[in-house]
């Protein structure tokens, strides 16, 4: 039986819907990340499961209770916030402690779990400073331990990294990753960044528009995606409309293109309208061995991004994106040279609705 | 960059029209200060100083009204930062409408409202078709007047506590601050005395040396409602004595610049919100 279920979750605003039948089994120490764009119902699903929104149907079910009718204070989950939300009167120690005094634990118990949480977060000697005396960072660790002294039975995280900078956001996500496996706690992740879901995440809920667009591993989420909005929203994506021409060997056809897939096809005919997706680490530049998947194309553009070197290609009518890893030795062709790529059968995904 | 240095970048424009703003604001003060010493001919002395000081009149007035600023300041704390708080929290379309109520005393003037108080208050408020009053004359006894005067103030110091109050909500996030005590399990007690107040310590004590500024110095609603207040006394001193009133106006710009200084050094150092970096 699952942790924390969501069973057919709506929120309607006046008119607008926020959130539209959404359900979710979460288990007992797991991390799920709700992703997406802005505007499409992922914190308005978290708020409900703290308690700051009703939800307008549907039931929220923590460890077999309900507690939807629950006020938040009742609702024993810890939250942390995309904007730290530290008590700006109180010392570190004292945020920390906040809860465990409402709580009316011990002294000692206080001063011992605090201590402890400090140490959890690698400020040890930190207590006694005021937020404003921290950086972003260090705050956002502080609202992290304070969410943790409770022992909640629920974490949600709110955008906890949006406001920090680039780097720091890479090492605290580690952090929190960790210390979320270290204690086992049930999480759930709210993020607009799809890096950043894909590498904290057990699990990861696509969500668009109110709606669940697809709950996979990370792995799943990217190298199979069920939809075109997914497939498009996570990570770089070459997509077309293509035609069903050859059932039996599986060839769709775009312009006078022939692509092989291995997806299966079938329940469609010849004719069928279908769209196509094909990510750029997926498309190679030809080696001397025969592939389903072969084209002539030009070479019109390449951008060093780091890592990886991203290079437009056409072919015939097509433009396509093909990625390959950065090295110092890297052969790259010249813009407006000629070459041969190639993609595997596999690589080929077709998409369930249409492109948006 | 030493201070010369610094004081030499400062454009020419900028220095005109800081030294003009010191000016405006110095000046008078310096002429009440000067005239205010020279109660005696040819020579510079605290005379009218003393004199002022020692007219029990003033030390009545004066502790009276500083008994209905303490009132009204507390009365409006009351009023004002659950009203404020719970329009960030949970009305925030009904800004507008309390903005709009709490500017009223700017453009309905102080005679008009102590008229309005007077008229309704000075006759028994009945409950509708009955002969029961609900409300005696509020304006035939010191407490009913007391009560009426505070009420009054409370209307013509909102624009300064309401904005103050509003402004410090407004700084310190007070919906995140109440839904993280929540998730924590505080209860709307808790987190009005625990997280609220103390975050916005520095807007209510503006607020508060406001309406304390406004209260000591008011004249309309204390001579229309008949109480022995500061404001009347200091009216009639000036129109019998010269020197007398000067002393006890940059005494009251005294007292209110201690004010001041004692919220900067209640306050020092909080209200930072931002993180170190």
């Amino acid at each position: 039986m699952a942790y924390l279920e969501l069973n057919n979750i709506s929120k309607i605003f006046g008119k607008t819907t926020a959130v539209s039948n959404f359900n979710l089994k979460v288990d007992r120490g797991e991390l799920v990340s709700f992703l997406g764009p802005s505007g499409c119902g992922k914190t308005t699903t978290l708020r409900m499961v703290a308690g700051f929104e009703n939800p307008t149907e549907g039931k929220i079910i923590i460890d077999g209770k309900d507690v939807v009718n629950k006020a938040p204070n009742q609702r024993d989950v810890g939250m942390v916030f995309q904007a730290y939300a530290l008590f700006p009167n109180m010392t570190v120690a004292n945020n920390i402690g906040f809860g465990l005094k409402i709580a009316k634990k011990s002294p000692e118990e206080i001063k011992k779990r605090v201590q402890e949480m400090l140490d959890l977060i690698h400020m040890s000697d930190f207590g006694i400073r005021y937020p404003w005396q921290l950086s972003g960072g260090q705050q956002q660790r502080v609202a992290l331990a304070r969410a943790l002294a409770m022992s909640p039975q629920v974490l949600l995280l709110d955008e906890p990294l949006s406001a920090l900078d680039a780097k720091i956001r890479v090492s605290l996500r580690a952090e929190i990753r960790s210390i979320q496996q270290k204690l086992g706690i049930t999480a759930i992740y709210v993020t607009h960044d799809q890096e950043e879901a894909l590498s904290i995440s057990d699990r990861i809920v696509v969500m668009y528009d109110g709606r669940t667009e697809q709950i996979g591993t990370p792995f799943q989420i990217y190298n199979f995606p069920e939809t075109a909005f997914v497939a498009s929203f996570i990570g770089t994506l070459n997509s077309f409309n293509a035609e069903v021409t050859d059932l039996k060997n599986s060839i769709l056809s775009i312009g006078g293109l022939h692509l092989t897939t291995a997806e299966n096809l079938e329940g469609r005919k010849v004719g069928d309208k279908v769209m196509i997706a094909i990510r750029p680490e997926r498309i190679n530049f030809s080696s001397e061995q025969k592939k389903a998947n072969l084209f002539d194309c030009s070479i019109e553009n390449i951008t060093f991004l780091g890592s990886i070197v991203r290079i437009q290609v056409k072919v015939g009518d097509l433009r396509l994106f093909m990625d390959t890893f950065n090295n110092p030795f890297l052969e790259l062709p010249k813009i407006g040279s000629t070459a041969e790529i190639t993609c595997s059968r596999e690589a080929v995904i077709i998409l369930n609705q249409e492109m948006i | 960059m030493n201070l010369i240095t610094k004081i030499h970048k400062v454009p020419f424009w900028s220095w005109f029209w800081f030294i003009l703003g010191v000016l405006y604001f110095v000046l008078p003060l310096y002429a009440t200060l000067v005239f205010s010493l020279q109660m005696e001919r040819d020579t510079l002395s605290f005379k009218a100083y003393e004199s002022a000081f020692a007219d029990p009149e003033f030390l009545k007035t004066f502790t009276y009204s500083i008994g209905l600023a303490i009132m009204t300041i507390i009365a409006s704390i009351a009023l004002v930062v659950p009203t404020a708080y719970w329009i960030r929290l949970r009305l925030p379309e009904a800004r507008r409408i309390v903005e709009f109520i709490t500017l009223m005393p700017f453009v309905v003037p102080a005679i008009i409202l102590v008229f309005g108080l007077i008229r309704i208050y000075s006759a028994p408020l009945n409950i509708p078709f009955t002969s029961i009053t609900l409300i005696p004359p509020l304006t035939n006894f010191k407490v009913g007047t007391n009560i009426l005067i505070i009420a009054g103030y409370i209307v013509l110091g909102l624009p300064y506590m309401y904005r103050s109050v509003d402004t410090g909500m407004r700084t310190v996030d007070v919906r995140t601050l109440t839904e993280a005590a929540q998730s924590m399990g505080a209860n709307w007690g808790t987190i009005v005395v625990k997280v609220i107040l103390p975050n916005v310590r520095t807007a209510l004590l503006s607020g508060a040396l406001l309406t304390f500024a406004i209260v000591v110095g008011e004249v309309i609603l204390a001579s229309f409602l008949g109480v022995p207040a500061f404001g009347p006394y200091l009216f009639l001193l000036g129109q019998h004595r010269a020197y007398e009133p000067a002393a006890l106006s940059f005494t009251s710009f005294l007292l209110t610049w201690a004010a001041m200084g004692i919220i900067q050094l209640i306050t020092g150092g909080q209200g930072q919100t931002t993180g170190a970096h």
